[in-house]
């Protein structure tokens, strides 16, 4: 009797509250993510239980982007409650008051690590972007080697981004490590000036070992997910870039896609979720106790672990923000009259 | 005499019949059936026309003010980048036009001359390639004209290179992709206008002891030439739109107007002046379609 009472009572006090600190979650969340590989595992491992637990159907649409966010946004259609953002992304958005702050409290996450809540931002991957080459050409050892084209001699596929090509173009032309912010543009257009002749410019992520194993290019700039699986390609950490993506709210959404885009967050804050993605594709998520769980053997394929940290670089997506328009610019000169 | 006096009573009978619609179109009166072309008109009119006249409208907004303003054009017309991207544009889809209709005229040529059953067969190959993607299709050339393509390890093989020849990742490439997926929309009109010469004028023309040369360059030639005209313009208008081809078969080394656009759009969110370029190149699309109008009607 008095067991029942309790529960009565737990159950009033759960109704009340979520009454009124939520209304019902809505029944399909839409979510603007960036597609390839890295969704496909997402949507095995976090969406399709996620669906299965609460019912509510999730809907994608790819590829994202900070361009779809403000065009969504300016049209005053935003359709979607989550979105995957880069760091300047997510800088960028949140400055132009695109995003509406993550209600950290409906989403009681699992532990994170502390710098992966932010206001705005619920950081979902660690991801590298690194060298890689095919076996039969000569490794190079840091980026002066890698743009060395008189004595590593090929092709280098790089990636047509801006913000994942100047940083390691700016080391190639001799800038230290540690002075690296506030990037060098002059000494990043340099470099890339002088090997221009040589380079394929890629657009997506799944191309780096297509031109690779094609034998279209010999050296290439690539995320490291997207290569570190590749039994067929070399690859090296020793100078990437380490970065994070983010989960952010659009905001303008709809207030009950949204409640059901922080159940979604709890779930993908799991440590089992985020160690199943990691099967898929060698990236890992923002759980500290997630190391225990991921495959033994290939540790040293994913861009957070020790060993790897240790010789990147983290970009720093601040000056990027701040510099967008110096550095959209100078990339459009660059690349348009080439 | 009696031939003129002749075409003299003919000529504005003619004339007459011809004017008809036309002074009937500035009456006000509407051609009987027009209700029934009113709902394709209204969804061309909501889905395509207006959208276009919405860009246009914000290819004269400032981006950050929101105000009306010439900038944008401003900007187009005095940055050395986007203008040289248009002439590239345009100097491409004439090149790839020219090499369509050296290749397609004989061709299209040669298909008149097959039996029905030759052409049947012929014309199947053709339309075949309209239904393979042109993403694969575009793809393929790496797997031929590629480093270790086909092309190349047979001219390294046979000793004729050393290293292999870059096919690819230049306007070259790009030009060779681009005229195969163009080759088709010049082969079936141009054949069409063939098929339409009268067969009878060869063998006039040889009665009068005309050679095969002389029949082709005096008679048939000319004949077809308006044909040749209006499809080398509408290749023209189709080249100026490639996106996928330049992007892959480029290597990102040769952008053309629609890749310049997806960097303003979706890299730099850069609408306004995006809009502007986009008008620019309506404006040239326009005046290619007046011109191919024009031969239409010579044909």
């Amino acid at each position: 009797m008095k067991n029942n009472l309790a529960v009565g009572l737990i159950a009033v006090a759960a109704a009340s509250l979520s009454s009124t600190a939520m209304a019902e979650p809505a029944k399909v969340l839409r979510i603007l993510t960036a597609g390839g590989e890295w969704t496909d595992a997402v949507q095995k491992c976090v969406d399709a239980p996620f669906t299965e637990k609460y019912g509510i159907k999730v809907e994608l649409e790819t590829p994202a982007g900070f361009a779809k966010l403000a065009g969504k946004n300016q049209a005053g259609n935003v359709d979607v409650a989550l979105m995957d953002l880069e760091t300047t992304e997510l800088e960028r958005a949140q400055a132009s008051g695109m995003l509406d702050p993550i209600d950290w409290a409906a989403v009681a996450p699992f532990e994170m690590f502390p710098d992966a809540q932010k206001p705005y931002g619920f950081a979902h991957t660690y991801f590298s972007t690194i060298m890689a080459w095919r076996p039969d050409a000569k490794a190079p050892a840091n980026w002066q080697e890698f743009f060395d084209t008189e004595n590593f001699p090929g092709k280098r596929a790089l990636p047509d981004y801006p913000g994942y090509v100047l940083a390691f173009a700016a080391l190639a032309d001799g800038v230290p490590p540690d002075e690296l912010f506030p990037l060098d543009l002059d000494r990043a257009f340099k470099t890339l000036e002088r090997v221009k002749g040589d380079v394929i410019w890629w657009s997506a992520g799944g191309q780096v070992a297509q031109l690779l194993d094609d034998n279209e290019a010999q050296y290439a700039i690539g995320w490291s997910g997207r290569i570190v699986n590749k039994d067929t390609l070399a690859h090296s950490f020793v100078g990437g870039m380490l970065e994070t993506s983010w989960w952010g709210v659009p905001k303008g959404s709809d207030p009950a896609m949204q409640e059901a885009a922080m159940l979604y967050l709890h779930e993908y804050s799991d440590p089992e979720k985020q160690a199943c993605v990691a099967q898929y594709i060698s990236y890992t998520g923002p759980s500290p106790a997630l190391d225990p769980l991921l495959p033994q053997d290939r540790l040293a394929q994913f861009p957070n672990y020790k060993a790897n940290r240790d010789v990147q670089f983290v970009t720093d997506g601040k000056w990027w923000y701040d510099n967008a328009d110096e550095v959209e610019r100078r990339w459009q000169e660059f690349k348009l009259t080439q | 005499m009696s031939n003129q006096t002749q075409t003299g009573k003919v000529v504005p009978g003619r004339y007459l019949a011809r004017t008809k619609p036309a002074t009937r179109r500035f009456s006000g009166r509407l051609p009987s059936g027009f209700v029934w072309v009113l709902p394709l008109l209204l969804l061309v009119g909501l889905v395509f026309n207006l959208p276009l006249l919405m860009t246009a409208a914000s290819s004269l907004v400032d981006q950050k003010t929101g105000a009306f303003t010439l900038g944008n054009f401003e900007q187009v017309a005095a940055s050395k980048v986007y203008l040289p991207v248009v002439w590239r544009t345009i100097r491409i889809a004439l090149v790839v036009s020219f090499a369509c209709a050296l290749i397609g005229y004989p061709l299209a040529y040669w298909m008149t001359r097959l039996s029905r059953r030759g052409q049947t067969v012929a014309l199947a190959i053709i339309v075949t390639s309209f239904w393979v993607s042109i993403l694969v299709r575009t793809y393929a050339w790496i797997v031929i004209l590629g480093n270790s393509g086909i092309v190349n390890r047979f001219l390294m093989a046979s000793g004729l290179t050393e290293t292999p020849v870059e096919f690819l990742y230049n306007e070259l490439g790009v030009a060779i992709g681009m005229i195969n997926v163009l080759l088709p929309f010049m082969l079936l009109p141009l054949f069409a206008a063939m098929l339409q010469v009268d067969p009878r004028l060869r063998q006039i023309a040889f009665t009068m002891g005309a050679s095969s040369f002389q029949f082709f360059w005096r008679v048939f030639f000319p004949l077809t030439l308006p044909a040749l005209g209006a499809t080398f313009i509408l290749i023209s208008i189709l080249s100026l739109g490639f996106y996928i081809t330049p992007a892959i078969l480029g290597g990102g080394k040769v952008p053309l107007i629609a890749n310049m656009l997806d960097i303003l759009i979706n890299q730099f969110p850069r609408w306004n002046l995006a809009a502007a370029i986009s008008l620019v190149l309506l404006v040239l699309t326009v005046g290619l379609f007046v011109v191919y109008q024009h031969l239409r009607r010579v044909e």
